[in-house]
């Protein structure tokens, strides 16, 4: 099922002044495999997000991206070395096209002179941006179509079809199915599912628990900034998952203090 | 990959006449086109004086001024921002070139001809610089201090203000030359003067730029959402500065060509120049949340301010008015968009 690992985190911590958001987190992800990252408010996912997105540095811990040991000065570093993050609604700017949305920062230019100095192949972003999103399974009726005339369900299939079709390595959605209906969340479920054929490690952030255990290999419980349990989705059940984030079903995992 | 070609194909068929004709109606260019026609013939009627040659000339040298830095705003303003320092760096660019062409070169001689046109050089290029330095000081106090663009470039324009007064002793430098290129603008046989010709070349390649470059997109991106940028890899800070230096560079050239038209380096020549160019900008169409505007919209929006003026002033209004009526047209532009979106948003 899932190849080898292809992202890691080791013993990652991070505070913010008095306040520990993570503590020794350690995790890892196989090429072609799904992790679902769930926990309470306040339990660390989004801490975890932006230190494995390279948005933050973690204050101790290592990060290996297919063995090698990295550290992200920044997002973008993470982004050119193949980790591709779509925060929650944060996704796309409403005022342009769909096209200019899937190739911005990646522009194709037109040739010669008039290319060097910036100027835009629009023609040819527009046809391969709606060939890239139909690729990863999301039909947009038109790459030339202003973002904001779209509906939030298509809008936020766009930002998960960009951040699937330019993912080399790793795909991190932070709460991709929020504010969706159900017909809207099972076509970003199949967007996952299609991003894990390609081959890519996701990581899936979701409180909709329905969701993560339908779609994930595997999942990371976190609680107050430690993981505390990591196992495969075939162990749990809607209700052992509930238990395991609130803390009611003790884990293995908790060292005491 | 053949259903995308087939789309694209439909598309580009479907795409000619029709929806063109459909889209005229809610293209704000045929919309800004249709006021201005319409100004054109109420003036007319009320003083048939209007429809000439001589008035033609004086709008558009109106026009060539304050488009410039209508054009600067432009991109400020679609990137989220708002630039108020460039009616003062009209005054300071001004001041500063009048004084390098007639302390260093001697042009408070009268150089005619040719010889002329080396010292205008140097004095575009000294005007340019002084534009583009504020413009960076403007995104050094925005990018660095985070002050908020209204009251960084209030700041440089009171700073723009001060030192042209300081610079020139509140006196016009330089009024005896007598360069080719004004005499140029003198005589109005033809609506369009040589500096006019200049400015809108200007304005045709840096509106190439804001919409069919790089440099436009990011502009559009950071002022439509700047988080989003921020996660496509942009330095937003480094686009920003950018964006400021250019309304400063245009503002520069904007005082040259007011020097130009004036013969002499005024400290107050660009006063209350930024509220026409925020004026241009709004009945254009530009939306000051940021993320909408076109340039396009900018040149008929200084277009409209102007032939509004001129009108009133030639059927008898007073000029004082001129200020009262700039005011009335920008909140009248900004009601409108407002209006409209919450029409379009339903």
């Amino acid at each position: 099922m899932a190849g080898e690992v292809i992202y890691e985190l080791k013993n990652a911590s991070k505070r913010y002044g008095s306040v520990i958001a993570l503590d020794g987190a350690s995790l890892k992800l196989h090429a072609g495999e799904v992790i679902g990252l769930v926990g309470d408010n306040g339990a660390g996912k989004s801490t975890l997000v932006k230190v494995l997105s390279g948005a933050h540095q973690p204050d101790g811990g290592q990060i290996f991206l297919e063995g090698k040991e990295r550290v992200w000065g920044s997002p973008r570093e993470a982004l050119e070395a193949g980790v591709e993050t779509l925060y929650q609604d944060s996704g796309l700017a409403p005022h342009l096209t769909v096209s200019q949305n899937v190739f911005l920062g990646r522009e194709k230019f037109v040739g010669g002179f008039l290319g060097k100095l910036g100027f835009l192949a629009k023609k040819e972003m527009d046809h391969d941006a709606h060939r890239d999103l139909e690729a990863v399974g999301i039909a947009v009726p038109s790459s030339n179509r202003s973002v904001s005339q779209l509906s939030g369900g298509q809008r936020q299939a766009v930002a998960i079809g960009r951040a699937v079709a330019w993912a080399k390595k790793v795909i991190i959605l932070d709460e991709p199915t929020n504010h969706l209906g159900a017909r809207q969340a099972g076509e970003v479920l199949n967007i996952i599912k299609n991003a894990k054929k390609k081959g890519l490690g996701v990581i899936f952030i979701s409180h909709t628990l329905p969701h993560v255990l339908e779609v994930t290999d595997r999942i990371v419980v976190l609680r107050l900034g430690r993981i505390v349990k990591d196992a495969p989705t075939s162990e749990f059940t809607g209700d052992t998952l509930i238990g395991t984030i609130t803390g009611t079903i003790q884990t293995i995992k908790v060292e005491g203090d | 990959m053949t259903d995308s070609n087939q789309n694209a194909a439909k598309s580009k068929a479907q795409n000619p006449l029709a929806a063109r004709l459909s889209t005229l109606a809610t293209n704000q260019s045929a919309v800004l086109v249709g006021v201005l026609v319409l100004l054109t013939i109420v003036f007319s009627i009320l003083e048939p004086k209007f429809l000439s040659v001589a008035t033609a000339n004086n709008i558009l040298t109106d026009w060539g001024s304050v488009v410039l830095i209508a054009v600067g705003q432009t991109f400020v303003v679609i990137s989220g921002g708002i630039d108020l320092s460039v009616g003062a760096i009209i005054g300071l660019s001004g001041v500063v070139a009048a004084w390098t062409m007639s302390e260093l070169l001697g042009a408070d001689q009268s150089i005619k001809g040719t010889d002329s046109y080396g010292i205008l050089a140097v004095g575009a290029i000294v005007s340019v610089a002084v534009g583009l330095l504020v413009g960076l000081v403007n995104a050094f106090l925005i990018n660095k201090f985070k002050i908020v663009p209204f009251i960084a470039t209030l700041a440089t324009m009171g700073a723009c203000l001060g030192f042209s007064v300081i610079l020139s002793s509140g006196m016009p430098i330089g009024s005896a030359n007598d360069f080719n290129l004004i005499s140029a603008m003198e005589p109005k046989t033809n609506p369009f003067s040589w500096a006019v010709i200049v400015v809108s070349v200007v304005v045709a390649v840096v509106g190439l730029f804001l919409h069919k470059s790089r440099f436009g997109l990011y502009t559009f991106a950071i002022g439509s959402n700047t988080f989003a940028a921020r996660g496509a890899g942009i330095n937003v800070e480094r686009h920003i500065t950018k964006v400021y230096a250019l309304s400063g560079a245009l503002a520069g050239l904007a005082g040259i060509y007011v020097y130009v038209r004036l013969g002499a380096g005024s400290p107050s020549s660009g006063n209350g120049r930024e509220l026409d160019a925020i004026a241009a900008v709004v009945i254009g169409g530009a939306s000051l949340m940021g993320g909408v505007g076109r340039i396009m919209g900018t040149v008929l929006g200084a277009l409209i301010l102007f032939t509004v003026q001129s009108g009133l002033i030639m059927i008898g209004v007073a000029p004082d008015w001129k200020k009262v009526v700039v005011a009335v047209l920008i909140a009248a532009a900004v009601a409108a968009q407002t209006l409209q979106n919450k029409n379009g948003r339903k």
